[in-house]
């Protein structure tokens, strides 16, 4: 090819390149939190209230873990999990459940191995963590591990729609999320509505363990995400994104050190740069945490109160906004038992639900009210 | 073809290209019974179903974004060891090694984990293919055919043909990351080697 040639070919490449940035990937920008409004009955907000009843009363399996709630849409309640024979067997399955004038209904099987093998086009070894994005539109947004090949370190994300309320989910499409062969990326914890989408707190434990953001958006029902990092190296994991308002939110974060506590990260650039994350006064075993906030600013924790083991689980309330904890409950406490990845959320009733693994064969959840948030913290010295 | 359609199929080809180059052995000259039989041998290799699914899916398993450059750097590759035109001269491979060099060590490191910045993030932006463009621009100014290759590999940044919608999964994957990092080891110790030599004859030389 002659120079001219080349030159004239250099040339068109900079008008496609230039054209290309004008028009945009449509990839998402990490965009602004949106604080969800309460609604609050007066009767429900001003006396105290505690319930807890297991989610999965009728279901009988050996292992269940990672559950979570969601509000839907309706205002409804929905519950997801999964579970099977063991951790990493190809037999678990992601189970789904609403809730119906306070009942849960029996859960329903919605991902099995075989049909993301089948969506997918290629071999899995098993499922895992599953969580649940309530679409504004009323769609359910599913995203959920599955693992290629050994255990955690060797998962993948992947994504389905249902339209119709869960009963029926689109076809499974994989997130590339890594560049070393897309592995070890996870899900866990609340997702946080954006501007523009959802703000998922995923985490990644390869060779390092450190903690990430997924920023998602769609449009004409195709899905754009791109990651961003809130901390590196093999430090801390499973973040759980509490929003203060559209440009500030906290991190609390499970610890990966030896300083067996539960660290704490800021952000006030809507989570696209975040502190050094610090060492709380809360003790934590490698054990999942979740936290919200309440509406007078009030931070909440869900955690095992132990530097070893996970044989209970507490309630902890800060009003500094995280620079100190004060325990106001304990949750479970029996050393026979394992209480482990709470997972935390408050409706637009303003009723704090939070789901746990009940010593890794049920599903539990524990309701209760601000008032009873309250009443704990009065009762503790 | 869909773009579904596509996503199944895309991730065959460079494993069929690197299975073909195998087969071809270490021969330069291979015969022409040998030149069609080895790409055919390793269609039927990756066919061979696996607890129901083909091998060439269990590859896609681990690896379903073959960097659009792998895969022309080995079908470049295929197509002279069968006889076929010498596409890349010396100086074109050197270019695409040391590109893969630099690339791996900007993105592997920080993206696992070392460094509180992901470079991976870079590319769900323009930056990645800016920075493509400029260096293809360069190449292609020079006279450096994998300036060609890159040109592809932007128009996979803008059309995002494979499952991946990340800009840095058309440029490179682990495979292309290791050989070019090997590569540019061995081109620079062969260069040690070489300078070393000419330094040792120019001092004998003097009086």
């Amino acid at each position: 090819m002659s120079f001219g040639a080349r030159i004239a070919l250099a040339l068109i490449l900079l008008v496609l390149v230039g054209g290309v940035l004008i028009i945009g990937n449509g990839a998402p920008v990490a965009s602004g939190f949106q604080i969800a409004s309460l609604n609050l009955p007066s009767a429900k907000a001003e006396k105290p209230f505690y319930q807890e009843e297991f989610i999965n009363a009728s279901q009988d399996l050996p292992f269940v873990h990672v559950a979570s709630v969601t509000e839907l849409v309706d205002h409804s309640l929905a519950a997801l999990w999964y579970g099977g024979p063991y951790e990493h067997s190809p037999e678990n399955q992601i189970y789904f459940s609403k809730e119906r004038d306070g009942i849960w209904l029996s859960p329903q099987i919605i991902m099995t191995t075989e049909q993301v093998e089948h969506d997918l086009n290629r071999p899995i070894k098993c499922l895992g963590n599953p969580l649940m994005l309530p679409n504004p539109d009323g769609t359910l947004r599913l995203l959920f591990v599955s693992i290629a090949m050994g255990k955690w370190s060797g998962s993948q994300l992947n994504t389905s729609l249902s339209k119709d309320g869960g009963t029926t989910w689109s076809r499974v499409e994989r997130l590339t999320l890594s560049p070393f062969f897309n592995l070890s990326e996870l899900v866990r914890n609340r997702p946080v509505r954006t501007t523009e989408g959802w703000c998922v707190p995923v985490y990644q434990e390869f060779l390092g363990k450190f903690p990430e953001l997924l920023w998602l958006s769609e449009r004409n029902g195709k899905i754009s995400y791109e990651k961003t990092r809130i901390a590196g190296g093999c430090s801390t994991l499973q973040p759980s994104l509490i929003p203060v308002d559209a440009r500030r939110a906290f991190v609390l974060l499970r610890d990966y050190t030896k300083t067996k506590r539960i660290f704490i990260s800021r952000s006030a650039d809507a989570g696209l740069s975040w502190s050094k994350p610090e060492a709380t006064n809360l003790p934590n075993p490698d054990s999942g945490i979740s936290g919200i906030r309440l509406p007078k600013g009030r931070l909440l924790v869900t955690f095992n109160d132990a530097t070893w083991g996970r044989s209970n689980l507490s309630v902890a309330l800060s009003i500094d906004e995280g620079r100190s904890w004060k325990r106001i409950a304990i949750l479970e406490n029996d050393n026979e038992k394992s209480f482990s990845y709470p997972y935390m959320m408050q409706a637009s009733d303003g009723v704090i639900h939070v789901t746990y693994s009940w010593d890794g064969r049920k599903v539990k959840e524990v309701t209760f009210n601000e008032a009873w948030v309250n009443e704990q913290e009065a009762k503790q010295p | 073809m869909s773009i579904d359609c596509f996503h199944y199929f895309y991730p065959a080809f460079a494993p069929w290209l690197a299975l073909s180059l195998l087969l071809l052995g270490r021969n330069p000259h291979p015969s022409r019974l040998r030149s069609i039989a080895s790409p055919l041998i390793a269609a039927g290799i990756l066919l061979i179903p696996l607890e129901h699914f083909p091998l060439v899916r269990w590859i896609a398993l681990l690896e379903s974004n073959p960097s659009i450059t792998l895969t022309l750097l080995l079908a470049i590759a295929l197509i002279a060891r069968v006889g076929g035109p010498r596409l890349f001269r010396s100086q074109d491979w050197r270019a695409a090694w040391l590109i893969g060099s630099m690339a791996s060590l900007v993105l592997y490191p920080a993206a696992l984990g070392l460094s509180p910045f992901d470079s991976y993030n870079l590319g769900w932006g323009p930056l990645l293919a800016i920075a493509t463009a400029a260096i293809t621009v360069v190449l292609l100014v020079i006279g450096n055919r994998f300036a060609y290759v890159l040109v592809l590999v932007l128009l996979g940044m803008i059309f995002h043909p494979m499952e991946s919608t990340n800009d840095w999964d058309c440029l490179i994957d682990a495979c292309y990351g290791i050989f070019s990092l090997i590569a540019t080891i061995l081109i620079v110790i062969s260069y040690k080697i070489s300078t070393g030599h000419s330094g040792n004859a120019r001092r004998k030389a003097l009086p």
